[in-house]
């Protein structure tokens, strides 16, 4: 498969005032699974209708295997959509909705039935060609739409937000089988959500996206062990973000937490003076008070959360800063208890440094209960949604 | 359940409940509500029921009962609507003039609001309100300016039929979009670019994804407009160019102020009944082309039928 190479230069979208998507550029090789993650109305939707054709970009290019292909109508594109909404043609059966788009392409009646059938199986639908999509319940009919856009054999598949209406359950075995599909076929999926989980799971490459443009485009792992914006690291899991003043100190760099010291791996070039420092909940370590070491602070359990696999504990430390940490439920710690003084070691291999970045306080993800993130002093705790 | 078997509340207590209490009772069945709805239902029916009952009269008379019969409809040798020429030829008219006004309104009006979906730029907005405006003007005020029209500048078309089903047509067409526009509405947007998505052109789009999910509006529109033009009089009456453009509603009038006969008002029976098949066909022919769709449209497309026929 060399085909289904997708390329985004200066790509913009604005509706009216609104800019929607602000110039991105992004290199897609063939037969990756790419995912653009973002919260609602960062334009990861609008950027994947650029792609398929349904918007006309206000300037840029779109390249497929190196062609522009940005002024090309969509029924002309050899990309094919999976919808949100299934977007099934209801007065059709369901073989008929998988054999709709073969009519464009010049092929034989025996072959059609061919592929109809091999994409029925794909999807593993055999036995429900002559329904109503509206017989079928809601995660075969989203199997219909893949039949129905794979039957064409696409090099590049589009997905907004597929297993959005679904629910959690139905949701894990279709990520799996969209996985499967796009192994086994090995064309490029391009693959628009809002849930981490999914893309976490499901894709070679993150792009995380925010107010139209690419925030961070790296591998999961990277995307989550190394968040190089605090956008990016709120948004992916859970992240403790502290304000703290930072000085180089040989290869790692040296941080001021009010009257503490702490040491982190990370190096802070070119970064500035006052920074966020951010450590995952399940990389902070709580021992009992007194304890000394290198990043060790001293704080007090505020609350305790029981999740099931672990307890969130959140942790005042004493420089106001509430943490949160993950305590695995293994039978070898100490249960804490609200009012408990503790011992908080951060570990300085875990220590990131960001960017304190002004404008983060007032768009944090989705603005639901989430604790204002950066620059506010006293709340440095804050979970993605 | 078995709780309140068992303790079983003493009777008094049920009867304790005041009057007012129970009228009050926001628990209750809407007995008020569901009263003044069937006085209302029983008072605009009654004038109908009565004109109805007048034309199964055997005497001549139109305001005193004088037993049941055909005589109106086709006994009467000279009288009766199947033996009186200007009855039947205005039956006629009525009829050819409606399923005219059928055919063309719906196909264009179809067109149109397929067009108004397409147009978003500026002036769409106002020309979609626009386009709803005859619902609203007073139809005479409509029909005084289409005969201005077909008598001066459309003079070559002249007052007649055509006059007639381009009058009808065009007030008509307002309907039909709405009811139209309505079914796009449900139908989404999103059918459509699936359709350009896996390969099909525009002209194909329409052809084979909208218009199979439009039929039911259109069947609808072709049955509304159907009951529109039959229940028409002021545009038929201004365009009308001598008695074979008569229509029912016409000849009614007319001869209300002459000899009037209960033959009136079985011709007018007879219309009520073509124009309520009409609605009924319209309802069934709607539910049946939609079944099996999810949502309220076929709720939602009826009572815009419902509200074309009244």
């Amino acid at each position: 498969m060399s085909q289904g190479d997708i390329q985004l230069v200066e790509l913009v979208k604005r509706y009216k005032d609104v800019v929607a998507v602000g110039g991105i550029d992004l290199h897609i090789p063939p037969g990756e699974f790419f995912t653009m993650l973002g919260p609602s109305g960062c334009g990861k939707t609008t950027t994947l209708r650029l792609i398929a054709g349904f918007e006309r970009p206000d300037g840029g290019a779109i390249l497929l295997d190196g062609v522009d292909v940005s002024r090309t109508p969509a029924h002309r594109r050899r990309v094919n959509t999976v919808f949100q909404s299934y977007a099934l043609f209801p007065h059709k059966s369901v073989v008929d909705n998988v054999g709709f788009g073969l009519r464009y392409q010049r092929t034989t009646k025996e072959e059609a039935r061919r592929r109809v059938a091999e994409a029925m199986a794909l999807v593993r639908l055999e036995g429900y060609e002559s329904r109503r999509p509206s017989q079928l319940s809601g995660g075969q009919q989203q199997r219909v739409a893949l039949a129905r856009a794979l039957v064409l054999e696409p090099p590049v598949l589009l997905l907004d937000e597929p297993l959005g209406a679904l629910d959690a359950r139905l949701r894990l075995d279709l990520q799996v089988e969209l996985k499967r599909i796009q192994e086994q076929l090995g064309i490029t999926f391009v693959y628009v959500t809002h849930d981490q989980d999914e893309a976490l799971t499901m894709s070679d490459r993150v792009a995380v996206m925010r107010d139209g443009h690419v925030e961070q485009c790296a591998e999961p792992r990277e995307l989550y062990e190394d968040p190089s914006t605090a956008f990016v690291a709120n948004f992916l899991g859970a992240s403790n973000l502290i304000p703290v003043g930072v000085s180089p100190n040989g290869s790692g760099s040296r941080l001021r937490l009010g009257s503490f010291e702490l040491h982190a791996d990370q190096g802070a070039h070119g970064l500035g003076d006052a920074c966020l420092a951010m450590i995952r909940p399940e990389n902070v370590r709580l021992f009992a008070h007194g304890e000394t070491g290198e990043n060790r602070v001293p704080g007090m359990v505020e609350e305790v959360v029981y999740l099931g696999f672990h307890h969130e504990v959140r942790v005042r430390l004493a420089t106001g800063t509430v943490i949160k940490v993950d305590v695995p439920n293994d039978d070898e710690r100490d249960d804490h208890e609200q009012g408990d003084p503790v011992s908080v070691h951060l570990p300085a291999r875990h220590l990131r440094i960001l960017r304190a970045d002004e404008d983060e306080a007032d768009d944090d993800a989705d603005g639901d209960d989430v604790p204002p993130t950066a620059p506010a002093p006293q709340h440095a705790g804050a979970q993605a949604p | 359940m078995s709780a309140a078997t068992t303790t079983r509340p003493a009777p008094a207590a049920v009867a304790r409940v005041s009057l007012r209490e129970r009228l009050s009772n926001p628990w209750g069945k809407p007995r008020f509500l569901a009263l003044t709805t069937w006085v209302y239902i029983g008072w605009s029916l009654i004038p109908v029921l009565l004109a109805i009952r007048f034309a199964f009269n055997s005497g001549r008379s139109r305001t005193s009962l004088q037993g049941w019969s055909l005589r109106w409809f086709t006994q009467d040798p000279t009288l009766s609507v199947l033996h009186d020429p200007t009855l039947l030829q205005a039956l006629k008219h009525s009829l050819v003039l409606a399923v005219i006004v059928m055919l063309v309104a719906t196909p264009v009006g179809t067109a149109l609001a397929l067009g108004m979906r397409r147009w978003t730029g500026r002036g769409s907005g106002v020309a979609n309100i626009m386009l709803l405006l005859p619902l609203v003007t007073p139809e005479l005020v409509f029909a005084v300016g289409m005969f201005l029209l077909f008598t001066t500048a459309f003079g070559f078309i002249g007052l007649g039929t055509t006059a007639q089903a381009i009058g009808q047509v065009t007030f008509t067409l307002s309907w039909v979009v709405l009811i139209v526009r309505g079914r796009l509405v449900t139908i989404g947007r999103d059918v459509e670019e699936a359709a350009a998505d896996l390969g099909a052109p525009p002209h194909e789009v329409v052809r084979r994804v909208l218009v199979p999910l439009l039929i039911p509006a259109m069947a609808a529109s072709l049955l509304v407009s159907f009951a529109l033009s039959i229940d028409d009089f002021v545009v038929s009456q201004y365009l009308a160019s001598g008695s074979d453009t008569t229509t029912v509603p016409m000849r009614i009038y007319s001869q209300a102020r002459g000899g009037p006969t209960p033959a009136l008002n079985a011709l007018a029976t007879i219309m009520l009944v073509v124009s309520l098949l009409a609605l009924l066909l319209a309802y069934f022919v709607f539910k049946a082309l939609t079944r099996g769709e999810k949502g309220a449209s076929a709720i939602q497309q009826l009572a815009t039928v419902d509200a074309g026929g009244a």
